[in-house]
């Protein structure tokens, strides 16, 4: 200790909160994703778990879109359309070399992951409703350019397309240890924790402290050694890589993909999730990323105009404008809470 | 040392800083003037966010324009705001963390300077308290600390003391004055504070209007009879 802090104790502060150790956040996403997901294996089928299991894959697109947003403050409004490129990759390369499963995902991230980093070059000059308004044109070109083109449906060429018959289409096979509706939908969840995993080591090591700096003040960043360009790069290459992987596995889903799917006001519809959800934790991702393909599930179930789910998530915007912390943030608020007390109590 | 030479900064018609020559030579210097002087606008010229018309900077006989901001932090400058930047989602050792991160040579230097620094500035035993959580003072603590990372050659520090009461203010300036012997630096330091530029600072730089005013050992420059005049309104 300094002479100073010897002779100068400073001011006590507020009781910090019981540390949340990186092992206990592991524990609990393992915990909570780990029990979902068993509840829903067991107890849904046919339609529900094939909803559930494209809301897991939404909940990969909202985690990147919250990552975006949370760590940096960049809107994005092309994160549905990352995830039709993830699929689309995925399909062309399973159709060209027949890879294992695992490796199609991989190659679908890493595919979105590149065009996520090269669509994000306008966020090196660009903040806000700029961003978010140039992020939603080029998913609007996307969803053009698929119209267009297709996905890949085994057929020969880049394209992969087999003429107007359609008679040669081939599915993406699921893997084996999944291939069954409840085996695939544990297969989706098991990518879901590690996928999380992976944003949650960046957020607690070196890029998240970089991208907490950049959000805070680029020029502070910049006197501290941040390269702004490539750690803003890293965050889209991330992003899309999370989004290129929930493209992969919905192509496993449904063995093949359809350009219709991929509208621009999904990529909308996901930042809302993002914000409903709370885009500071993991567990708003998730939550978000569920609602968001649950509740036209919902409605499509109750012979309701899905239209309706527009003004439901309308609705509680107004809930996340209150609450910036979202229905995760507060969730997770409150266990820390119950935590910092369950562990005041022990060491009484 | 920082030299600098003819520098001169053009906003439109306006001229912040005007055929500016000075040395900093000394352990700690000062730097003071009203308001408008042209103090920050030389601070950000040596951090890089602002390109002058013309003149040069020499760090240590490093040019310095030209250089990107982080390329002048990796020739060893560093600098404090004069808002606090420290992020309240991180704690009081992970903003410091996360300059270590980007200057520090390897792993194990980074913690071992991070706990240096958390040390220096009286914040171990809260260095796991979130930036939101911590007051004022310690703020200010933390921003100083990052400073203190990767073996600086010479830091800015721009307002350290705003916002702090007098208990504080005095914390602060024991603090200040021990940084160059214990981190073998030189620190440049902004202040309104004149007790405290005084009580600090072995040679002060006087700016008005962009342009040297005076330069040389603190107390001579504020019993200036032009100084006073100028900066602090009387004679």
């Amino acid at each position: 200790m300094t002479e100073m802090s010897k002779a100068a104790p400073l001011p006590a502060l507020a009781p910090p909160t019981a540390e949340i150790t990186p092992r206990l956040r592991a524990i609990t996403i393992v915990a909570v994703v780990g029990a979902v997901s068993v509840v829903i294996a067991f107890t849904c089928g046919g339609y529900w778990l094939s909803n559930f299991t494209q809301a897991y894959c939404m909940a990969l697109a909202v985690l990147g879109c919250a990552l975006l947003y949370g760590q940096l403050g960049l809107v994005s409004l092309c994160q549905w359309a990352l995830v039709g490129v993830g699929g689309w990759v995925s399909l062309r390369f399973y159709h060209y070399v027949h890879p294992p499963f695992v490796l199609t995902i991989l190659v679908g991230g890493i595919g979105a992951s590149v065009i996520g980093m090269i669509w994000g070059l306008p966020a090196l000059r660009m903040r806000g409703l700029y961003l978010a308004l140039v992020t939603l044109m080029l998913a609007g070109a996307f969803q053009s350019l698929v119209t267009v083109i297709s996905f890949p449906v085994g057929g020969p060429g880049f394209l992969g397309q087999v003429g107007a018959s359609g008679n040669d289409r081939i599915t993406m096979a699921r893997p084996v240890f999944a291939s069954g509706d409840t085996g695939y939908f544990l297969f989706v969840a098991v990518v879901t924790v590690l996928c999380i995993f992976l944003v949650e080591a960046h957020r607690r090591s070196k890029p998240g402290r970089a991208w907490a700096l950049i959000r805070k003040n680029e020029q502070m960043a910049a006197a501290s050694g941040v390269r702004i360009v490539f750690y803003k790069a890293w965050a889209f290459a991330l992003s899309g890589f999370l989004a290129g992987v929930a493209g992969a596995l919905l192509a496993g889903l449904f063995g093949q993909l359809d350009g219709s799917a991929f509208p621009t006001t999904t990529s909308i519809v996901i930042f809302i999730g993002t914000l409903l959800g709370g885009y500071d934790v993991w567990l708003g991702a998730f939550l978000g990323g569920v609602l968001t393909r649950f509740i036209p599930a919902l409605l499509i179930d109750l012979n309701v105009n899905t239209n309706a789910g527009f003004m439901i998530f309308g609705a509680a915007l107004l809930f996340a404008l209150r609450d910036p912390l979202g229905l995760g943030g507060q969730l997770t608020l409150l266990a820390e809470r119950l935590y910092s007390k369950f562990q005041a109590q022990r060491a009484s | 040392m920082i030299k600098i030479d003819a520098l001169t900064v053009q906003f439109g018609g306006i001229k912040p800083l005007d055929t500016l020559e000075a040395q900093f030579s000394a352990a700690i210097c000062g730097l003071i003037g009203p308001n408008g002087a042209g103090k920050t606008t030389l601070l950000n010229v040596l951090s890089g966010f602002v390109k002058p018309l013309e003149g040069s900077i020499l760090l240590n006989d490093a040019a310095l324009l030209g250089l990107s901001p982080q390329r002048r932090v990796s020739l060893g400058l560093r600098r404090t705001f004069q808002q606090e930047l420290v992020v309240d989602e991180l704690t009081a050792m992970e903003n410091i963390e996360a300059i270590a991160d980007h200057v520090s040579a390897d792993h194990a230097s980074a913690r071992r300077e991070v706990a240096a620094a958390l040390d220096f500035v009286g914040l171990s035993a809260r260095r796991s308290v979130l930036g939101r959580q911590l007051n004022l003072f310690d703020r200010r603590m933390v921003e100083i600390g990052k400073t203190l990372i990767g073996r600086p050659k010479v830091i800015l520090m721009d307002e350290p003391g705003a916002g702090l009461n007098e208990v504080e203010t005095e914390q602060l300036r024991r603090l200040l004055i021990q940084i160059p012997s214990v981190f073998d630096t030189q620190l440049v330091l902004i202040d309104h504070d004149a007790d405290l530029i005084a009580s600090v600072c072995v040679e002060t730089l006087v700016l008005d209007f962009g342009k040297r005013l005076a330069m040389g050992p603190t107390r001579a420059v504020l019993d200036d009879p032009v100084v006073r005049r100028a900066y602090l309104g009387r004679e």
